[in-house]
Protein backbone atom coordinates (compact mmCIF):
# COMPACT_ATOMS: atom_id res chain seq x y z
CA UNK A 1 0.00 0.00 0.00
CA UNK A 2 1.47 3.33 -1.32
CA UNK A 3 1.23 5.77 1.89
CA UNK A 4 -0.85 8.84 0.49
CA UNK A 5 0.32 12.09 2.32
CA UNK A 6 -3.19 13.27 3.88
CA UNK A 7 -2.18 16.62 4.46
CA UNK A 8 -1.57 17.19 0.91
CA UNK A 9 -3.55 18.87 -1.36
CA UNK A 10 -5.23 17.84 -4.76
CA UNK A 11 -2.58 18.39 -7.31
CA UNK A 12 -2.80 18.33 -11.04
CA UNK A 13 -0.35 18.56 -14.17
CA UNK A 14 -2.59 21.21 -15.65
CA UNK A 15 -0.95 24.57 -14.24
CA UNK A 16 -4.56 26.20 -15.25
CA UNK A 17 -5.98 23.65 -12.71
CA UNK A 18 -3.59 23.52 -10.28
CA UNK A 19 -3.87 27.43 -10.20
CA UNK A 20 -8.17 27.27 -9.80
CA UNK A 21 -7.12 24.83 -7.00
CA UNK A 22 -4.93 26.59 -5.09
CA UNK A 23 -7.11 29.90 -4.80
CA UNK A 24 -8.75 30.37 -1.36
CA UNK A 25 -13.05 29.79 -1.75
CA UNK A 26 -12.77 33.47 -0.91
CA UNK A 27 -10.86 34.27 -4.30
CA UNK A 28 -12.88 31.71 -6.60
CA UNK A 29 -16.07 33.29 -5.46
CA UNK A 30 -14.01 36.81 -6.40
CA UNK A 31 -13.35 35.38 -9.68
CA UNK A 32 -17.25 34.53 -10.63
CA UNK A 33 -18.13 37.65 -9.73
CA UNK A 34 -15.44 39.44 -12.21
CA UNK A 35 -17.07 36.64 -14.53
CA UNK A 36 -20.25 37.80 -14.05
CA UNK A 37 -19.39 41.83 -14.68
CA UNK A 38 -17.25 40.99 -18.09
CA UNK A 39 -20.18 39.21 -19.22
CA UNK A 40 -22.46 41.74 -18.60
CA UNK A 41 -20.30 44.36 -19.57
CA UNK A 42 -20.74 42.05 -22.87
CA UNK A 43 -24.19 42.48 -23.05
CA UNK A 44 -24.19 45.88 -22.83
CA UNK A 45 -21.54 46.71 -25.60
CA UNK A 46 -23.79 43.53 -27.65
CA UNK A 47 -26.60 45.90 -26.93
CA UNK A 48 -25.14 49.25 -27.86
CA UNK A 49 -23.89 47.57 -30.96
CA UNK A 50 -27.38 46.74 -32.00
CA UNK A 51 -28.76 50.22 -30.82
CA UNK A 52 -25.93 52.00 -32.76
CA UNK A 53 -27.30 49.70 -36.00
CA UNK A 54 -30.80 50.76 -35.62
CA UNK A 55 -30.14 54.44 -35.63
CA UNK A 56 -28.45 54.03 -38.86
CA UNK A 57 -30.71 52.04 -40.20
CA UNK A 58 -33.07 54.34 -39.06
CA UNK A 59 -31.65 57.45 -40.28
CA UNK A 60 -30.73 56.24 -44.12
CA UNK A 61 -34.58 55.23 -43.62
CA UNK A 62 -35.53 58.29 -43.00
CA UNK A 63 -33.21 60.48 -45.04
CA UNK A 64 -34.67 58.21 -48.13
CA UNK A 65 -37.81 58.90 -47.44
CA UNK A 66 -37.76 62.61 -47.66
CA UNK A 67 -35.77 62.06 -50.42
CA UNK A 68 -38.41 60.33 -52.07
CA UNK A 69 -41.36 62.97 -50.89
CA UNK A 70 -39.11 65.87 -52.24
CA UNK A 71 -39.00 63.83 -55.78
CA UNK A 72 -42.41 63.54 -55.75
CA UNK A 73 -42.92 66.91 -55.46
CA UNK A 74 -39.70 67.75 -57.90
CA UNK A 75 -40.50 65.78 -60.09
CA UNK A 76 -44.30 66.40 -60.46
CA UNK A 77 -45.14 67.21 -64.42
CA UNK A 78 -45.45 70.96 -64.24
CA UNK A 79 -49.02 72.43 -66.24
CA UNK A 80 -48.28 74.66 -68.82
CA UNK A 81 -47.86 78.74 -67.33
CA UNK A 82 -47.66 80.16 -71.36
CA UNK A 83 -50.34 81.66 -72.66
CA UNK A 84 -50.63 83.16 -75.98
CA UNK A 85 -52.34 86.20 -76.35
CA UNK A 86 -51.37 87.81 -72.98
CA UNK A 87 -51.20 91.70 -72.05
CA UNK A 88 -48.48 92.22 -74.29
CA UNK A 89 -46.15 93.14 -70.68
CA UNK A 90 -43.62 90.32 -72.38
CA UNK A 91 -42.92 92.20 -75.02
CA UNK A 92 -41.04 95.63 -74.74
CA UNK A 93 -42.71 98.37 -76.25
CA UNK A 94 -46.05 96.55 -76.69
CA UNK A 95 -48.72 99.61 -76.55
CA UNK A 96 -52.32 98.00 -76.11
CA UNK A 97 -55.76 99.65 -76.26
CA UNK A 98 -59.41 99.16 -75.69
CA UNK A 99 -61.39 99.59 -79.03
CA UNK A 100 -65.07 98.67 -79.70
CA UNK A 101 -66.20 97.04 -82.56
CA UNK A 102 -69.12 97.63 -85.00
CA UNK A 103 -69.40 97.61 -88.63
CA UNK A 104 -70.28 101.49 -90.04
CA UNK A 105 -69.95 103.01 -93.53
CA UNK A 106 -67.97 105.91 -94.31
CA UNK A 107 -64.51 106.75 -92.86
CA UNK A 108 -63.46 106.21 -89.09
CA UNK A 109 -61.36 108.96 -87.09
CA UNK A 110 -58.96 106.70 -85.79
CA UNK A 111 -57.32 107.19 -81.82
CA UNK A 112 -54.48 105.39 -83.10
CA UNK A 113 -51.96 105.99 -86.08
CA UNK A 114 -52.33 103.50 -87.76
CA UNK A 115 -55.68 101.99 -86.31
CA UNK A 116 -55.43 98.94 -84.15
CA UNK A 117 -58.76 98.41 -83.96
CA UNK A 118 -62.58 99.94 -83.88
CA UNK A 119 -65.46 100.93 -85.97
CA UNK A 120 -64.72 99.53 -89.51
CA UNK A 121 -66.80 98.61 -93.10
CA UNK A 122 -68.48 95.30 -93.20
CA UNK A 123 -65.90 94.44 -96.10
CA UNK A 124 -62.47 93.44 -94.55
CA UNK A 125 -59.55 93.51 -96.78
CA UNK A 126 -58.51 90.49 -97.83
CA UNK A 127 -54.63 89.49 -96.59
CA UNK A 128 -51.27 89.74 -98.41
CA UNK A 129 -48.65 91.69 -99.63
CA UNK A 130 -49.88 95.16 -101.00
CA UNK A 131 -47.29 97.84 -103.10
CA UNK A 132 -49.64 100.66 -102.21
CA UNK A 133 -51.48 102.26 -99.13
CA UNK A 134 -54.99 100.52 -98.30
CA UNK A 135 -58.11 101.75 -96.95
CA UNK A 136 -58.47 101.89 -92.72
CA UNK A 137 -61.59 100.67 -92.21
CA UNK A 138 -61.37 97.50 -94.79
CA UNK A 139 -57.75 96.78 -92.78
CA UNK A 140 -58.86 96.98 -89.09
CA UNK A 141 -61.81 94.49 -90.24
CA UNK A 142 -59.21 92.36 -90.48
CA UNK A 143 -57.53 92.87 -87.59
CA UNK A 144 -60.85 92.12 -86.21
CA UNK A 145 -60.29 88.77 -87.76
CA UNK A 146 -56.98 87.82 -85.94
CA UNK A 147 -54.80 89.43 -88.94
CA UNK A 148 -51.65 91.32 -88.15
CA UNK A 149 -51.34 94.40 -90.03
CA UNK A 150 -47.72 95.41 -91.11
CA UNK A 151 -47.27 98.81 -92.26
CA UNK A 152 -43.93 101.05 -93.27
CA UNK A 153 -42.88 104.07 -94.10
CA UNK A 154 -41.35 103.90 -98.39
CA UNK A 155 -39.31 106.70 -97.73
CA UNK A 156 -37.51 105.29 -94.36
CA UNK A 157 -38.00 101.93 -95.20
CA UNK A 158 -35.54 100.46 -98.47
CA UNK A 159 -36.03 97.61 -100.37
CA UNK A 160 -33.77 94.98 -98.78
CA UNK A 161 -35.08 96.19 -95.64
CA UNK A 162 -38.79 95.83 -97.06
CA UNK A 163 -37.63 92.38 -98.21
CA UNK A 164 -36.26 91.39 -94.79
CA UNK A 165 -39.47 92.17 -93.41
CA UNK A 166 -41.48 90.28 -95.78
CA UNK A 167 -39.05 86.87 -95.24
CA UNK A 168 -40.43 87.06 -91.56
CA UNK A 169 -44.01 87.22 -92.37
CA UNK A 170 -46.58 84.00 -91.86
CA UNK A 171 -48.10 83.06 -94.82
CA UNK A 172 -51.54 83.64 -94.14
CA UNK A 173 -53.32 86.49 -91.61
CA UNK A 174 -51.06 88.96 -92.43
CA UNK A 175 -51.37 92.29 -94.27
CA UNK A 176 -48.47 94.31 -95.75
CA UNK A 177 -48.51 97.92 -97.00
CA UNK A 178 -47.20 101.13 -96.96
CA UNK A 179 -48.56 103.79 -95.21
CA UNK A 180 -48.15 107.69 -94.82
CA UNK A 181 -47.75 109.32 -92.00
CA UNK A 182 -46.20 106.93 -89.77
CA UNK A 183 -44.72 107.64 -86.09
CA UNK A 184 -41.95 105.16 -87.13
CA UNK A 185 -40.28 103.39 -90.00
CA UNK A 186 -42.58 99.99 -88.95
CA UNK A 187 -45.18 99.65 -87.39
CA UNK A 188 -46.81 96.34 -86.39
CA UNK A 189 -50.66 96.58 -85.75
CA UNK A 190 -53.49 93.62 -83.99
CA UNK A 191 -56.46 94.61 -82.80
CA UNK A 192 -55.72 96.47 -79.70
CA UNK A 193 -52.27 96.09 -79.73
CA UNK A 194 -48.59 97.79 -81.37
CA UNK A 195 -45.74 97.97 -81.58
CA UNK A 196 -43.50 100.69 -83.24
CA UNK A 197 -40.45 99.52 -84.93
CA UNK A 198 -37.24 101.49 -86.67
CA UNK A 199 -36.13 98.60 -88.36
CA UNK A 200 -36.73 95.24 -90.21
CA UNK A 201 -34.00 93.35 -87.85
CA UNK A 202 -35.63 94.03 -84.44
CA UNK A 203 -36.03 91.30 -82.94
CA UNK A 204 -38.98 92.01 -81.33
CA UNK A 205 -40.95 91.14 -84.33
CA UNK A 206 -41.26 87.00 -83.93
CA UNK A 207 -41.77 87.84 -81.08
CA UNK A 208 -45.06 89.92 -81.82
CA UNK A 209 -46.47 87.39 -84.15
CA UNK A 210 -46.14 84.59 -81.87
CA UNK A 211 -48.05 86.75 -79.34
CA UNK A 212 -50.42 88.80 -81.64
CA UNK A 213 -50.86 86.98 -84.63
CA UNK A 214 -54.32 84.60 -84.69
CA UNK A 215 -54.47 86.06 -81.04
CA UNK A 216 -57.23 84.58 -79.65
CA UNK A 217 -58.19 87.94 -78.05
CA UNK A 218 -59.83 89.33 -80.59
CA UNK A 219 -63.56 90.03 -82.00
CA UNK A 220 -63.37 87.01 -84.33
CA UNK A 221 -60.65 84.55 -83.64
CA UNK A 222 -61.07 82.40 -86.77
CA UNK A 223 -62.71 84.13 -89.02
CA UNK A 224 -61.45 84.64 -92.57
CA UNK A 225 -59.31 86.67 -93.98
CA UNK A 226 -59.87 86.29 -97.59
CA UNK A 227 -63.08 86.50 -100.04
CA UNK A 228 -63.86 90.04 -99.03
CA UNK A 229 -62.28 92.66 -100.87
CA UNK A 230 -59.05 93.41 -102.49
CA UNK A 231 -57.24 96.21 -102.27
CA UNK A 232 -55.27 98.50 -104.60
CA UNK A 233 -51.80 97.16 -105.47
CA UNK A 234 -51.95 93.54 -104.18
CA UNK A 235 -49.09 91.27 -105.38
CA UNK A 236 -50.06 87.82 -103.53
CA UNK B 1 -29.53 50.86 -12.15
CA UNK B 2 -31.47 53.29 -13.85
CA UNK B 3 -31.93 51.98 -17.35
CA UNK B 4 -35.79 49.64 -16.62
CA UNK B 5 -34.34 46.03 -17.27
CA UNK B 6 -37.12 43.91 -19.35
CA UNK B 7 -38.62 42.10 -16.87
CA UNK B 8 -39.84 39.29 -19.14
CA UNK B 9 -39.44 38.77 -23.16
CA UNK B 10 -38.81 41.64 -25.32
CA UNK B 11 -40.31 45.56 -24.07
CA UNK B 12 -42.29 47.29 -26.69
CA UNK B 13 -40.72 50.30 -28.42
CA UNK B 14 -40.90 53.73 -27.03
CA UNK B 15 -44.00 55.95 -28.31
CA UNK B 16 -41.62 57.91 -30.42
CA UNK B 17 -40.18 54.89 -32.33
CA UNK B 18 -43.99 53.71 -33.01
CA UNK B 19 -44.41 57.63 -34.11
CA UNK B 20 -41.79 57.37 -36.45
CA UNK B 21 -42.07 55.18 -37.97
CA UNK B 22 -45.81 55.75 -38.62
CA UNK B 23 -45.07 58.84 -40.19
CA UNK B 24 -42.30 57.37 -42.20
CA UNK B 25 -45.01 54.85 -43.64
CA UNK B 26 -46.79 57.73 -44.60
CA UNK B 27 -44.46 59.93 -46.17
CA UNK B 28 -43.86 56.92 -47.94
CA UNK B 29 -47.59 56.45 -48.77
CA UNK B 30 -47.76 59.55 -49.76
CA UNK B 31 -44.64 60.31 -52.14
CA UNK B 32 -46.02 56.30 -53.81
CA UNK B 33 -49.40 58.27 -54.51
CA UNK B 34 -48.08 61.10 -55.82
CA UNK B 35 -45.89 59.37 -58.51
CA UNK B 36 -48.87 57.29 -59.11
CA UNK B 37 -50.37 60.09 -60.98
CA UNK B 38 -47.06 60.93 -62.86
CA UNK B 39 -47.96 58.69 -65.75
CA UNK B 40 -51.09 60.06 -65.97
CA UNK B 41 -50.84 63.61 -66.10
CA UNK B 42 -47.22 62.67 -68.26
CA UNK B 43 -50.30 61.59 -70.78
CA UNK B 44 -52.92 64.23 -69.84
CA UNK B 45 -50.00 67.08 -70.48
CA UNK B 46 -50.62 69.15 -73.68
CA UNK B 47 -48.71 69.31 -76.53
CA UNK B 48 -46.00 71.42 -76.71
CA UNK B 49 -45.09 74.38 -79.28
CA UNK B 50 -42.67 71.50 -81.59
CA UNK B 51 -44.96 68.62 -81.26
CA UNK B 52 -46.68 67.18 -84.22
CA UNK B 53 -50.20 67.91 -82.63
CA UNK B 54 -49.67 71.81 -83.06
CA UNK B 55 -47.64 71.29 -86.21
CA UNK B 56 -50.95 69.72 -87.62
CA UNK B 57 -53.40 72.01 -86.10
CA UNK B 58 -51.22 75.29 -87.73
CA UNK B 59 -50.19 73.95 -91.26
CA UNK B 60 -53.95 72.32 -91.28
CA UNK B 61 -55.37 75.56 -90.38
CA UNK B 62 -53.90 77.38 -93.51
CA UNK B 63 -53.97 73.83 -96.06
CA UNK B 64 -58.55 73.99 -94.49
CA UNK B 65 -58.48 78.08 -95.13
CA UNK B 66 -57.72 77.75 -98.71
CA UNK B 67 -60.22 74.70 -99.08
CA UNK B 68 -63.14 77.27 -97.76
CA UNK B 69 -62.09 79.71 -99.98
CA UNK B 70 -61.67 77.80 -102.59
CA UNK B 71 -65.40 76.16 -101.86
CA UNK B 72 -66.81 79.73 -101.42
CA UNK B 73 -65.75 80.54 -104.50
CA UNK B 74 -67.35 77.84 -106.53
CA UNK B 75 -70.48 77.81 -104.52
CA UNK B 76 -70.91 81.79 -105.97
CA UNK B 77 -70.67 80.55 -109.52
CA UNK B 78 -71.33 77.51 -110.35
CA UNK B 79 -74.70 76.18 -112.26
CA UNK B 80 -74.25 72.65 -111.05
CA UNK B 81 -76.45 70.90 -108.05
CA UNK B 82 -74.08 68.76 -107.10
CA UNK B 83 -70.64 70.72 -107.24
CA UNK B 84 -73.12 73.29 -105.43
CA UNK B 85 -73.82 71.34 -102.81
CA UNK B 86 -70.26 69.58 -102.74
CA UNK B 87 -68.98 73.18 -102.52
CA UNK B 88 -70.93 73.83 -99.17
CA UNK B 89 -70.43 70.65 -97.60
CA UNK B 90 -66.60 71.35 -98.35
CA UNK B 91 -66.70 75.02 -96.66
CA UNK B 92 -69.09 74.40 -93.33
CA UNK B 93 -66.87 70.84 -92.68
CA UNK B 94 -63.16 72.62 -92.81
CA UNK B 95 -64.63 75.86 -91.52
CA UNK B 96 -65.97 74.01 -88.41
CA UNK B 97 -62.75 71.81 -88.11
CA UNK B 98 -60.32 74.60 -88.62
CA UNK B 99 -61.99 76.16 -86.13
CA UNK B 100 -61.43 72.63 -83.84
CA UNK B 101 -57.53 73.05 -84.67
CA UNK B 102 -57.30 76.79 -83.31
CA UNK B 103 -58.86 75.65 -80.30
CA UNK B 104 -56.50 72.89 -79.80
CA UNK B 105 -53.20 74.90 -79.59
CA UNK B 106 -55.62 78.00 -77.42
CA UNK B 107 -56.55 74.83 -75.03
CA UNK B 108 -52.78 73.84 -75.43
CA UNK B 109 -51.45 77.55 -74.45
CA UNK B 110 -49.67 77.60 -77.68
CA UNK B 111 -49.02 80.85 -80.10
CA UNK B 112 -51.17 79.77 -83.93
CA UNK B 113 -47.50 80.92 -85.13
CA UNK B 114 -44.99 78.00 -85.32
CA UNK B 115 -41.87 76.70 -87.15
CA UNK B 116 -42.06 76.80 -90.84
CA UNK B 117 -44.18 74.69 -92.47
CA UNK B 118 -44.54 70.98 -92.18
CA UNK B 119 -41.33 70.93 -90.61
CA UNK B 120 -42.79 68.89 -88.39
CA UNK B 121 -43.27 65.92 -89.92
CA UNK B 122 -39.75 65.73 -90.69
CA UNK B 123 -39.39 63.36 -88.25
CA UNK B 124 -41.78 60.75 -89.49
CA UNK B 125 -38.85 61.13 -93.25
CA UNK B 126 -42.55 62.04 -95.78
CA UNK B 127 -40.53 65.68 -96.00
CA UNK B 128 -38.01 65.97 -98.23
CA UNK B 129 -34.58 65.31 -96.42
CA UNK B 130 -32.41 69.11 -96.05
CA UNK B 131 -29.32 68.34 -94.27
CA UNK B 132 -25.76 70.11 -94.74
CA UNK B 133 -26.97 73.62 -94.51
CA UNK B 134 -29.68 73.32 -97.63
CA UNK B 135 -32.00 75.94 -97.60
CA UNK B 136 -35.70 75.02 -96.64
CA UNK B 137 -38.06 75.75 -99.32
CA UNK B 138 -40.10 78.32 -99.34
CA UNK B 139 -43.85 78.64 -98.00
CA UNK B 140 -45.05 78.84 -101.98
CA UNK B 141 -43.28 75.33 -102.79
CA UNK B 142 -44.28 74.02 -99.67
CA UNK B 143 -48.09 74.92 -99.75
CA UNK B 144 -47.90 73.10 -103.39
CA UNK B 145 -46.46 70.13 -101.56
CA UNK B 146 -49.44 70.29 -99.27
CA UNK B 147 -51.36 70.34 -102.50
CA UNK B 148 -52.60 73.91 -102.25
CA UNK B 149 -53.27 75.75 -105.21
CA UNK B 150 -51.39 78.96 -106.41
CA UNK B 151 -52.59 82.48 -106.23
CA UNK B 152 -52.16 81.99 -110.15
CA UNK B 153 -54.38 79.02 -109.68
CA UNK B 154 -57.07 80.42 -107.87
CA UNK B 155 -56.73 83.53 -110.23
CA UNK B 156 -57.34 81.09 -113.03
CA UNK B 157 -60.37 79.72 -111.72
CA UNK B 158 -62.01 82.91 -110.75
CA UNK B 159 -62.26 83.55 -114.34
CA UNK B 160 -63.93 80.88 -115.24
CA UNK B 161 -67.08 79.88 -115.58
CA UNK B 162 -69.95 77.40 -115.81
CA UNK B 163 -68.78 73.72 -116.43
CA UNK B 164 -64.85 74.83 -116.98
CA UNK B 165 -65.17 76.46 -113.44
CA UNK B 166 -66.45 73.48 -111.94
CA UNK B 167 -63.71 71.09 -113.64
CA UNK B 168 -61.11 73.60 -112.64
CA UNK B 169 -62.49 73.59 -108.90
CA UNK B 170 -62.82 69.67 -108.68
CA UNK B 171 -58.90 69.18 -110.20
CA UNK B 172 -57.64 71.74 -108.02
CA UNK B 173 -60.01 70.33 -104.77
CA UNK B 174 -58.52 66.22 -105.53
CA UNK B 175 -55.19 67.82 -105.07
CA UNK B 176 -55.97 69.29 -102.37
CA UNK B 177 -57.27 67.16 -100.23
CA UNK B 178 -54.62 64.45 -101.55
CA UNK B 179 -52.18 66.96 -99.97
CA UNK B 180 -53.82 66.69 -96.66
CA UNK B 181 -53.31 62.76 -96.54
CA UNK B 182 -49.68 62.65 -95.58
CA UNK B 183 -50.49 65.23 -92.98
CA UNK B 184 -52.90 63.22 -91.74
CA UNK B 185 -50.90 60.06 -91.97
CA UNK B 186 -47.64 62.22 -90.08
CA UNK B 187 -49.79 63.03 -87.52
CA UNK B 188 -50.80 59.52 -86.90
CA UNK B 189 -47.57 57.86 -86.84
CA UNK B 190 -46.19 60.67 -84.78
CA UNK B 191 -48.44 61.58 -82.35
CA UNK B 192 -50.06 60.43 -78.98
CA UNK B 193 -53.03 62.93 -78.51
CA UNK B 194 -56.23 61.35 -78.27
CA UNK B 195 -58.27 63.69 -79.94
CA UNK B 196 -55.76 64.67 -82.56
CA UNK B 197 -55.41 61.12 -83.56
CA UNK B 198 -59.29 60.62 -83.70
CA UNK B 199 -59.21 64.02 -85.79
CA UNK B 200 -56.73 62.95 -88.34
CA UNK B 201 -58.20 59.24 -88.79
CA UNK B 202 -61.82 61.25 -89.84
CA UNK B 203 -59.51 63.44 -91.96
CA UNK B 204 -58.37 60.69 -94.17
CA UNK B 205 -61.80 58.56 -94.20
CA UNK B 206 -63.34 61.32 -95.07
CA UNK B 207 -61.55 63.46 -97.12
CA UNK B 208 -60.28 59.90 -99.33
CA UNK B 209 -64.44 59.63 -99.64
CA UNK B 210 -64.46 63.46 -101.10
CA UNK B 211 -61.90 62.85 -103.36
CA UNK B 212 -63.91 59.33 -104.72
CA UNK B 213 -67.35 61.65 -105.42
CA UNK B 214 -65.32 64.26 -106.87
CA UNK B 215 -63.78 62.07 -109.72
CA UNK B 216 -67.25 60.57 -110.37
CA UNK B 217 -68.53 64.28 -110.85
CA UNK B 218 -65.19 65.06 -113.06
CA UNK B 219 -66.60 62.39 -114.85
CA UNK B 220 -70.43 63.42 -114.80
CA UNK B 221 -69.34 66.94 -116.29
CA UNK B 222 -66.79 65.11 -118.85
CA UNK B 223 -63.98 67.39 -117.28
CA UNK B 224 -61.02 66.81 -119.07
CA UNK B 225 -57.10 67.09 -118.12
Amino acid sequence: MTPTPSDKKRTSGNPATRANLELTVKQQRELQKQEKLAEYQRQLARRRRSRLTWWIVGATAAVAIVAVVAASIAFAPKPVTYQAGGTGAAIDGVETFTNTTQHVAGTVDYPQNPPAGGPHNQYWLNCGIYDQPQQNEYAVHSLEHGAVWVTYDKTRVSDADLDALTAQLPSSYVILSPYEGLPTPIVLSAWNAQLKLDSAADPRIPSFFEEYWRNQNVPEPTSSCSGAVDGPGKQS
Amino acid sequence: MTAPEPANGRALPPWWAVLLVALAVAALAFAIGRFSTFAAAGAAAAPTSDSPEAGFARDMQLHHGQAVEMAMDIYRTTQNDGVRVLAYDIATTQSAQKGEFYDWLVKWGLPQSGGPLMAWMDAAGTSHPHGGGAARPTDAELMTQMGMASAEELAAMRAQSGTTADCTFLGLMIRHHQGALPMAQALLRLGHEPRALAVAQGVIATQSAEIDLMTSLRAGLGCTG
